[in-house]
Order: C-alpha cells, then structure tokens, then sequence
C-alpha cells in the first residue's frame, strides 16, 4: 500500500493561520476519502459486520442448529482442537491446495497470452471469441455436470474413447499403445485421478473470465506505447512481454489474488462431480466440501465455524505472503 | 400461442396469484407434494393453504437455517427419513401426541416409531413410505433359466447368480456399496440402532458391518459391478441398456425406470424382497410442524386431513407416494398387476414389507455414522484398503464427532 | 525474429501456416467452451425419456413447445424472470455506483484506516458464505427485510471483488496529472470523480458489470432463504424448486435453464461493446 498517489489538497500543507472557514476546509478535505468510503462502512456495518462476530462466537461453542439459538454450549477451545486433529481436515485441505494450484496456474498462463492474442485479431473476432470462452461462466451448473459427467463416463466418455483410438488407431499406436494397459480410466471414480478431472472443469470455466478482466486491463494501456515500440523493432511477442505484461500487473495482481481466495472456497465443481457414493470423494473433496457436510449433514455448526476460522488463516497467510512478494507491484500504480 | 401471448397470459396469473396469496397456513415441502397438494386441497376447506416448494436438498438446508433462528418455516414442513432422525429430538417441533396416539395404530408401525424421539412423544408422523426391493430383470433370471427363490435364498446364493451372469457379460449392479448398504440396513440387530446400540456405544466394527463390506467387495473385486454412482448419467443409461441385472431400491424406483429411466424395457422387470428373507425400507417422508409456527390447530388439520385412508390413497395414485396408512393396503388398486413388471402384483408385496418391517431406533449420530461409513466402503471398494481398518478408522472418527 | 532477407518466401508460407495452426486452436477452445451451451439448447426440445440415453444425445428432438407449455404449466417462469431481472440489475447498477467510490478513494487517498478496510474486504471474501447464511438471515430478520428483494441485493452492492477491480483499475488507467489538473481548475473532489473519472473507467465498469450481474443472477442461497413467497422469487429458485425426485421435467427444467441464461449473454454483449470500445487496438495490431 505504500504507492498510494497522494493527492491531499495543497491548502494542507500551506503555511497560512487558517481561520475558521479554512478549518471547516480543511476538516471536510479530510473527510473526503470516509464520504466515498461511506457505501462500504455503512453496508458492510449493517449485513457484514453481525455474521463475522457471530462465526467467531460459534467457534467456541457447540451447536446443533435444529435445537435453536438457545441451545449454544460453551465449549472453550474443543472445536479447535478436534478440528486441528482431525485427518479429514488436512486432507480436504491438501485436496483443495493441490486442485487450487492444477487448475489455478493453467488459468493464467492461457488467459493471459490468449486476452493479447485476442487483441491481434481486430475487433469482431475478440468480440465473438471472448464471447464463446465467457460462455462456460454463465451456463448453468446441472447443464455442466451433466456433459461432464458424460465425458468423464468410463465405458462410453468421449475422452475414454477418444483415448482408446488414439491407443489401437494404425498410425498413432506406437505412440499411445501403452494406453491400452490402463483403460478405460475412471475419471471421477479413481481417487488418483479425480483431482485433475475435478481441476479440468474448473479451469475450463474460469478461463474465459480470466481473459475479461485481462482484456479490461488491455485496454488501459495506451496506443503510442505499442506503437514506439513498434517502431523500435520489437515483435508481436516483444510487444507482449516487454509492454502489455509489466502494465497489466495490477490486473494480474487483482485476478491472481481472487483465484487463490476462489480456489481456496471451491464447492461446486468438486460437489458435483463427486456425487454418488461410488466417486472418488477422498481426494476430490474440498475443504469447503468438508464444512458444508459438518455444518449442514451433521449439524455441527461449532465445528464448522472453527475450520472456517482455520481455513481463513490459511487463506490468510497465502494471501499474505502474496500481498508481501507482489503487492508493492501489484498494488501501487503510477 | 405466440411468445408475446404467452407472456401477457403469465403476468395476467401473477396479478392472480398475488391476489390469491391471503393463505393462512403455509406448507413448506418438496417436490412431488406440490402436484398432490394441487390435487387434494380442493377437497380442505378448512383452511386457505400456501406452498413453499423447493428441491430436497434446498428445502432441508431452508428447514434448518428456519429451526435456527425460529423463524421463517411453515406451519406444515415435509421431513425426508433421512433427516428426520436428528430433526424432532431437539425441540424444534410441536407434540403431536394427543393428536395422533388415538389414529396412530392405522399407521405403519416402524414409520410411526420413527417419529418418534427418545422422550416417546410424536414429534412427526408418517405421511408417505419407501419399501425396500430388489428390482431384477427377467430376462436375465427366468428367461435364462435361473430360479428367483434359489437366487434370492441366501447372499452368498445372490453373489453366485452374479458369478454366472458375469461369463454371459451381464452385471449383477451398478454400484457393489448398494450391496452393502443394503446389507447393513436390513439385517439391524433387535433392540439396536443402524450404527450405534441402546447406550450410544457404536457398532460399526461388529460383524454386519464387516459382513457387508465382504460383500461388497466380493463384488467389486469380481468384477460383477460397473462402479457406477447411483443417480448419474451413466447410471441411467446401465438401465436402459440392460447392463445391471438387479437393483436394491424403494417402491418408487418403479416410476423412475418406468417414466424415464428405462421406459423401453417395460416387461423385463421384476420384483422381490432381498435375498435371505431380508425386508428393509428406503426413503420415506414426514409431516411436523415447527413450534415457530402460530396456528398449530389449522397445521393439525391440514394433517390429519393428508393422512386421512382417502387422502393417502389419492397421493399413492397421483403421485406413487407409498400410503403410511395400513387400511389403504386393502383397495384393490393394490390387486392391480403391473405391466412394467410383466404382470406382477407388485403392491401387495410392497405392502407386505410395509407392515412387517422392523422398526430401528434413531440417533442423533446417525448422519455422522452414515458418512464416515460412505467414505470408508469407499476407501475399501477403490483403494483397497483392509476393511477392519477402514472400519477401526471410521469408529474412531464417529467416537470423536458424536458429541 | 529476424529472418534474413532471403528467406522471405519461407516466411510467407510459415505465416500462412502459424495463422492456420492459431485459428484451429482458437476455433477448438470456442467449440470446447460452447458445446454444453448448445447442448443444453439440445436437451432443450427432447423430453426427459429421449433424454437420458447412452452417451450424447446429439438429435434435435420434437418436445420444444411441449417443453414451454409445461415450463409455464409448473411455474409462473416469467415472474421469476422479471424479478431475478430486477433484482440483477438493481444491484448491478448500486453496486457500480458504491464499489467505484470505494475504490476509487482506496486507489487515490491516503487516510487512516486506509488498510484496515482494504484489508478488512480482503478477508470477508474469505469467509465462506455457506456458514454465513445463518448470521445472515438473522440480520435480515432483525431488519424485517425477509422476503423482500432489497435483502438479496444491497448486502452484495459492496462486493469486495469489485471494489479491488475499480481499485486496480483507477491506479492503472487515471494519470495523476488528470486528477491534479481537476483539482487546480477547482473542480470538487465528487466532482472530479463523477465527470473525470468515471468515464476512463467504463471498461471496468463493464467488467464489474458483467460479474455482478452474472453473480445475482446465478445466487441461489441467499434467495432460497429469503424469499418465500411465489410472487417474489428468483428464477434460480423456481427452477431448483421443481428438481423433485420422481418427476423431474428434465425438458422443461432444460429448456427454463437456457432461456435464462440468455439474459446473461446478452448482458455480456452489451457490456463487451463497452469494454472493446475502451480499446483502440489499430496500433497494438500492425
């Protein structure tokens, strides 16, 4: 934060006596910033403020939600330490740091080059072209799960049979013979396997997003940059990594940090492809998975509370030690 | 009608429907209630009633942040089996003893006993059941020459009839865990809960847990399942193409299989009870209402109306839900034979199981148990993992969250 | 790069080449990222017994009419649009107006608290929503706002996402001098932002719109707790709500879920002129 433009107005720091009038000046120049910041307090004060001192009461309490508010059970720092002990915890927790990562870093390496590309093409086909790859962001969660459920199918999936040609198919069997000795994979039902079938989806509908927020920040930069640079010599690719990247930083900075809290909190994807009891719901469930089953399945809501807690320090200090290695970058501008 | 027409016709009814909706009691359920409401309120007019309808995962999750924060639920909520077990102990529903004690003996047994909590009050009350069933198809049994009572003497006898239909390239189930949660629901001790005993020590290392497990990955281990997850795509289409020879379930798997799971294979189906004589059920729903409510009378009434022989025979023909009402076994919609199983009086012997199912105590721990067994028969069926350690593992879990 | 100038020809057919191997990738991820669009547009005119078949079903089928007329038969489908319209684009519109100033002054001002709140913001997108649900509907409760529409959206007007994006986007597109030259020509500080700065950043406004809106209208929890009567709820809502087990009407379901994505592509259309009109890209290009 330590690149903040300061733009305090001159009459602050003026050597004049001031009066009366100028004091009020100065007094509503200074409350300037709490006036645009007014929405936030207020809103944030009145919905938001309640649920986080209610979720740091809960975590110290025993609570089945059925049996009402009145029920709540002190129990000091229990749900702490069985959640602190708990296998399943560290589990879901490494589950959802490994998909964060397969299906985090894919995003950006692919949004990132594909937003410049898209920019190359000229204006009707990055309108179309976005438009296609933002697709997968607004269609619906069962019409999702239900073609990838399909996809995924062990006997009749496309990527099984797909991988079965590619296997026997004359030309290419020298190269993927050895595939036959492993099909047909059971990709949401073999717990070795789930985590990339499970990162796939989610890269796959998040990547589209990801190339919106690039192509808003694309568009800050200005014109005579690409074209002095042009002119110096440098090529397309030139152009990308020595002129758009450094200025997108700030929205790298921005996309990066929401991946790693989204990635972190992710429900749906995982939920729905390990549905059944026959999936492979050791490794392809979430951390949040987890919360959702202790609060609402076995009404514990103390304990879900205090993982919440222990899942927001960890979202914390990633975020963190993120913030401390690029957020001078990332944050300051000018 | 044309796309404009249609849209001036639905803002028309919202003008309707707001004008309708001085409803003094609410309903708060999931679907298909809503089409047997429609059906039968014409018939209550005691009292203008509301729907809230959501689909059974939302309507539960609403029910609970309701009990929560004591308010918000309708004066009539529909509770799930599943869920009923945790929900009534805690308080958060109204006694309906005096009302029902003096009815409750026209009432399947076992589901009366369910709603009821460790005090022995009512708390909730059957309104609809799932018998429990072995679908088998007939053209992999009969047809090929195998004898059902043989089949279905024994599990060792069934897991045999899999062995066989394997070499002709049949499947005896989709999912090997459906073996097994079969096996330790219906062969629940007498004076035992599902997971755990009378004094809440729990069971889950004891030999029918082991048993079923065996079970389960005989199977999976033969190859005799396609280690597909029930209620997916490719669950559906095992049915339609005829890959699974069996399938333990509810009486209202059949309208499933028969409106859209399988429709072509009407006639190849069948019915029985398990193997080794087993009875069990699967599903079944509850009436309660919460005490947040402020007219427990009218809710009452709008029960006991739902409840009442005419009523419950009217929902077994509108919308397959099972009746709770023992006297309603004797219509002779229950003599009907189905086409769906060629011919087969199915009814009677789904009633049969209704009455002669043994009820099985509840406990506040059971969705725990129920979980962390899930995830250690599937530690078993696709890790390999030895089943007494799975099972120590679960035990040991339970013992920690069970509070 | 630099070829020399003798391999002219070569680098002609090797352009040629490139271009055709982009153009298929790009072509691949479009058919990749479209296909269950389409396909929900399929399920769309089949009925739930042509729908469950083996593998894809690829056919057009004969149920699409039959599909609209149980559509509207099982819900009051163009209620629920209205009000998820409502609803979305309500909270679309205050949650530019307040995330803008927010980020507007965490980008530019420098005051105590600056980072308590920023960081405060940070860490309430970290809380996950499905334990808050129960502190939530208790607020709402204690406000007497259940079942209105105001309590599914002005909770989200400040969304910290969006906020971080006006955040970033002021500090990379607003040159220090503008905001200076504003401030010496005596122009107010709401002044400055209102007619200086919010026009240099529609793009992220855009941005912020498509997100926000596509968010409210696929937000199911909130709404499924708040809103209890017919006339009041979103569409997410009816269309989960007929989801029961035995009779399902996949079609109709199918076919309601696509008409209500296409407010959503659309929305995406109109913002994505916005954004694109943000960028000049003449000079990016040659």
């Amino acid at each position: 934060m330590s690149a903040q433009t300061d733009i305090r107005p001159a009459t602050l720091s003026s050597g004049l006596t001031p009066d009366r009038g100028e004091r009020m000046k100065q007094l509503w120049h200074k409350s300037t910033p709490y006036w645009f910041m007014s929405p936030y307090i207020i809103i944030f004060g009145t919905f938001g403020i309640f649920p986080v001192f209610f979720m740091i009461y809960l975590s110290f309490h025993q609570w089945n939600p059925v049996a009402g508010l009145q029920s709540m059970r002190y129990v000091g720092l229990e749900n702490y330490v069985l959640s602190l002990t708990d296998p399943m915890l560290w589990q879901t927790m490494w589950n959802t740091f490994l998909m964060a990562l397969y299906s985090g870093i894919p995003q950006h390496l692919v949004a990132l080059p594909m937003a410049y590309l898209l920019l190359l093409l000229g204006k009707r086909a990055r309108h179309w072209l976005t438009t296609a790859y933002f697709l997968p962001y607004v269609t619906s969660t069962i019409a999702v799960s239900m073609i990838f459920f399909v996809m995924y199918s062990k006997e009749s999936g496309i990527i099984n049979l797909s991988l079965a040609w590619l296997a026997n198919g004359s030309m290419t069997q020298w190269l993927f013979g050895w595939l036959n000795n492993l099909l047909p994979l059971g990709w949401v039902q073999e717990n070795s396997l789930i985590r990339y079938s499970v990162s796939f989806v989610v890269f796959w509908k998040y990547v589209g997003f990801n190339i919106v927020i690039y192509t808003a920040g694309l568009a800050t930069i200005s014109d005579e940059l690409f074209e002095a640079a042009t002119i110096d010599g440098a090529n397309a690719w030139q152009r990308f990594y020595h002129v758009a990247l450094p200025l997108l930083r700030p929205f790298i900075f921005f996309a990066v940090t929401l991946t790693i809290i989204g990635n972190m909190n992710l429900f749906d994807e995982p939920y729905v492809l390990t549905r059944g009891l026959s999936q492979a719901s050791t490794n392809g469930m979430t951390i949040s998975n987890y919360l959702y089953r202790i609060a609402w399945e076995w009404l514990d809501m103390g304990s879900a509370a205090a993982i919440s807690w222990i899942l927001f320090v960890v979202i914390g200090v990633f975020t963190g030690l993120y913030f401390w290695f690029f957020g001078r970058r990332g944050l300051g501008g000018h | 009608m044309s796309m404009k027409n249609r849209l001036g016709v639905s803002l028309l009814s919202l003008g309707l429907v707001g004008s309708a909706v001085a409803a003094d009691i609410r309903f708060d359920g999931f679907p298909d209630y809503d089409s047997q409401l429609n059906a039968i309120l014409g018939g209550f007019s005691a009292h203008e009633v509301g729907m809230l309808m959501n689909e059974h995962g939302g309507h539960h999750d609403r029910l609970k942040t309701n009990l929560a924060t004591g308010s918000g639920a309708g004066d009539v909520v529909l509770i799930d089996r599943g869920m009923v077990g945790s929900f009534i102990g805690e308080g958060g529903f109204v006694d309906l003893t005096d009302w029902y004690a003096p009815i409750a003996d026209q009432y399947a047994d076992y589901a009366v006993a369910q709603g009821q909590a460790a005090d022995g009050r009512q708390y909730a009350v059957p309104v609809d059941l799932g018998p429990g069933v072995m679908y088998f198809r007939r053209d992999y049994m009969e047809d090929r020459g195998y004898d059902l009572d043989t089949v279905m003497d024994s599990w060792d006898s069934y897991l045999e009839y899999g062995r066989q239909l394997k070499e002709e390239g049949v499947l005896l189930i989709g999912d090997a865990a459906a073996v097994a949660t079969a096996y330790w629901n219906f062969n629940v001790e007498p004076g035992n809960g599902l997971y755990f005993d009378a004094e809440g020590n729990s069971l889950v290392t004891g030999p029918r847990f082991k048993r079923a497990f065996e079970l389960a990955r005989q199977v999976r281990d033969e190859g005799m399942d396609a280690n597909i997850g029930e209620w997916t795509e490719e669950w559906y289409a095992g049915f339609r193409e005829g890959r699974f020879a069996t399938q333990m379930s509810g009486a209202w798997l059949l309208g499933h299989l028969q409106n859209w799971m399988a429709p072509d294979t009407a006639g190849n189906w069948g019915v029985s009870h398990l193997p080794d004589n087993t009875y069990g059920t699967w599903g079944g729903s509850f009436l309660a209402i919460p005490k947040q409510s402020s007219n427990h009378e009218a809710a009452w009434g709008l029960i006991e109306y739902m409840i009442s022989e005419s009523i419950q025979l009217a929902g077994f023909a509108n919308i397959a839900a099972f009746p709770a009402h023992t006297a309603t076994y004797d219509n002779a919609m229950f003599e009907e034979s189905i086409d769906f199983l060629r011919g087969q009086q199915a009814r009677l012997l789904f009633a049969e199981i209704a009455e002669n199912v043994h009820p099985v105590n509840p406990h506040r721990g059971d969705q725990i148990a129920e979980s962390l067994i899930g995830t250690a028969l599937e530690q078993v069926l696709n890790d390999g993992m030895d089943i007494d350690r799975a099972l120590a593992n679960a035990e040991q879990q339970i013992r920690r969250r069970v509070r | 790069m630099n070829f020399p100038s003798d391999m002219r020809v070569g680098r002609g057919t090797l352009r040629l080449i490139s271009k055709a191997l982009l153009w298929s990738a790009l072509l691949a991820g479009v058919a990749i990222t479209i296909f269950p669009f389409l396909w929900s547009l399929l399920l769309a005119t089949h009925d739930r017994s042509t729908m469950f078949g083996s593998g894809l079903q690829l056919g057009i089928g004969t149920e699409l009419l039959n599909n609209y007329d149980r559509l509207l038969s099982i819900m009051n489908f163009w209620v629920g649009m209205f009000n998820s319209f409502s609803v979305a684009v309500l909270g679309t519109v205050t949650s530019l107006l307040f995330c803008s100033m927010c980020g507007y002054a965490l980008a530019v001002y420098k005051f105590r608290g600056q980072n308590v709140l920023f960081g405060m913001m940070i860490c309430s997108m970290m809380l996950p929503p499905i334990l808050t649900l129960i502190p939530y509907y208790m607020v709402i409760n204690a406000l007497g706002l259940t079942n209105t529409h105001l309590a599914v959206w002005l909770p989200f007007s400040i969304n910290p996402f969006g906020i971080f994006l006006i955040r970033q986007y002021v500090v990379a597109s607003v040159p220090k001098e503008l905001l200076e030259a504003a401030k010496l020509d005596g122009a107010s500080a709401f002044r400055t932002y209102w007619s200086v700065v919010l026009p240099l950043l529609k793009p992220g406004l855009a941005t912020l719109a498509i997100v926000q809106f596509v968010f409210l209208w696929n937000n199911f929890l909130q709404p499924l707790v708040v809103l209890t009567s017919t006339e009041k709820m979103v569409i997410t809502q009816m269309l989960r709500s007929v989801q029961g087990v035995p009779n399902t009407p996949w079609g109709a379901l199918m076919l309601g879920t696509f008409i209500s994505i296409l407010p959503l592509v659309l929305i995406y259309l109109a913002a994505s002129k916005q954004m694109i009109n943000g960028l000049t890209s003449g000079a990016v290009k040659s």
